[in-house]
């Protein structure tokens, strides 16, 4: 059974895809402006998480109808699929590279 | 208490901005992994202050892990010297994503909705995603499970070859 939730916040959803869109455009600049690829591949977690903080905010504020909570299972899937790809970046490059 | 947690989201969004930003810049993989575990509180407080506490708790695993992959002294530098209009096309191109995505976002026309969920929200979490949407995670598990397993195999590949 749902519970009575929050109280209400002044937060809107504007506010929180604008972080998000920030996240994400700061990634993609990681992404490209590093000449090391091993240190460009930092910029893909944080693209996710912008991706993820913006799918939180549209279950947080905007989910009418259906499963409410699916925005927050993005936002932890795309967290752990983060991960699996530093690591597997990570590993291509220590092949690859050189200290 | 409302402003409590507004002044919570946004010290959460500064976080994960500036330590994102230290990731661009940083020239130390040491600080570089400092910065991005910066990225993960913040980006933990984000979506804490969003009511999603138990998504909290699996990105600053997540991006705390990720910090040490990339501080470890597994890491290895690889350049392929790439040109520098390149990535300062790059840089202009993030730029523009970035006025894009808050276009988008400040003429959207968004759905209001009461949301009546936990802080929380762990058991309904796990039953969005082993019972609702079971293929997807399993999905997600096995793209991670076949991430790491790759991963051990370079890491094994590269000491055999020392």
């Amino acid at each position: 059974m749902a519970g009575p939730g929050p109280k209400p916040v002044t937060l809107g959803l504007v506010t929180v895809m604008f972080v998000a869109a920030a996240l994400v455009a700061v990634g993609a600049f990681v992404a490209t402006w590093r000449s090391d690829l091993t240190a460009a591949l930092a910029g893909i977690p944080i693209m996710f998480g912008g991706a993820g903080a913006a799918f939180a905010g549209v279950a947080r504020f905007s989910a009418a109808g259906g499963p409410e909570l699916i925005g927050q299972e993005v936002a932890v899937l795309l967290a752990v699929a983060a991960l699996g790809l530093v690591a597997l970046g990570v590993g291509i490059a220590g092949r690859e590279g050189a200290r | 208490m409302d402003s409590l947690h507004a002044i919570g989201f946004y010290v959460s969004a500064t976080l994960s901005l500036g330590g994102a930003l230290f990731v661009a810049f940083l020239p130390a993989r040491e600080t570089r992994g400092l910065a991005m575990a910066v990225t993960g509180i913040g980006l933990a407080g984000i979506a804490l202050s969003l009511s999603a506490g138990f998504a909290a708790a699996v990105i600053l695993v997540c991006y705390l892990a990720i910090a040490a992959l990339v501080a470890g002294p597994q890491y290895r530098s690889f350049d392929p010297l790439t040109h520098v209009a390149w990535r300062q096309a790059g840089a202009l191109g993030a730029a523009g994503l970035f006025a894009l995505l808050a276009y988008a976002a400040f003429r959207g026309d968004f759905v209001s909705a009461t949301f009546y969920g936990g802080a929380i929200g762990g058991s309904a979490l796990g039953r969005t995603l082993f019972a609702h949407d079971a293929l997807s995670t399993v999905a997600v598990a096995a793209v991670t499970l076949v991430a790491l397993v790759g991963a051990t195999a370079a890491w094994r590949a590269r000491g055999r070859s020392r």
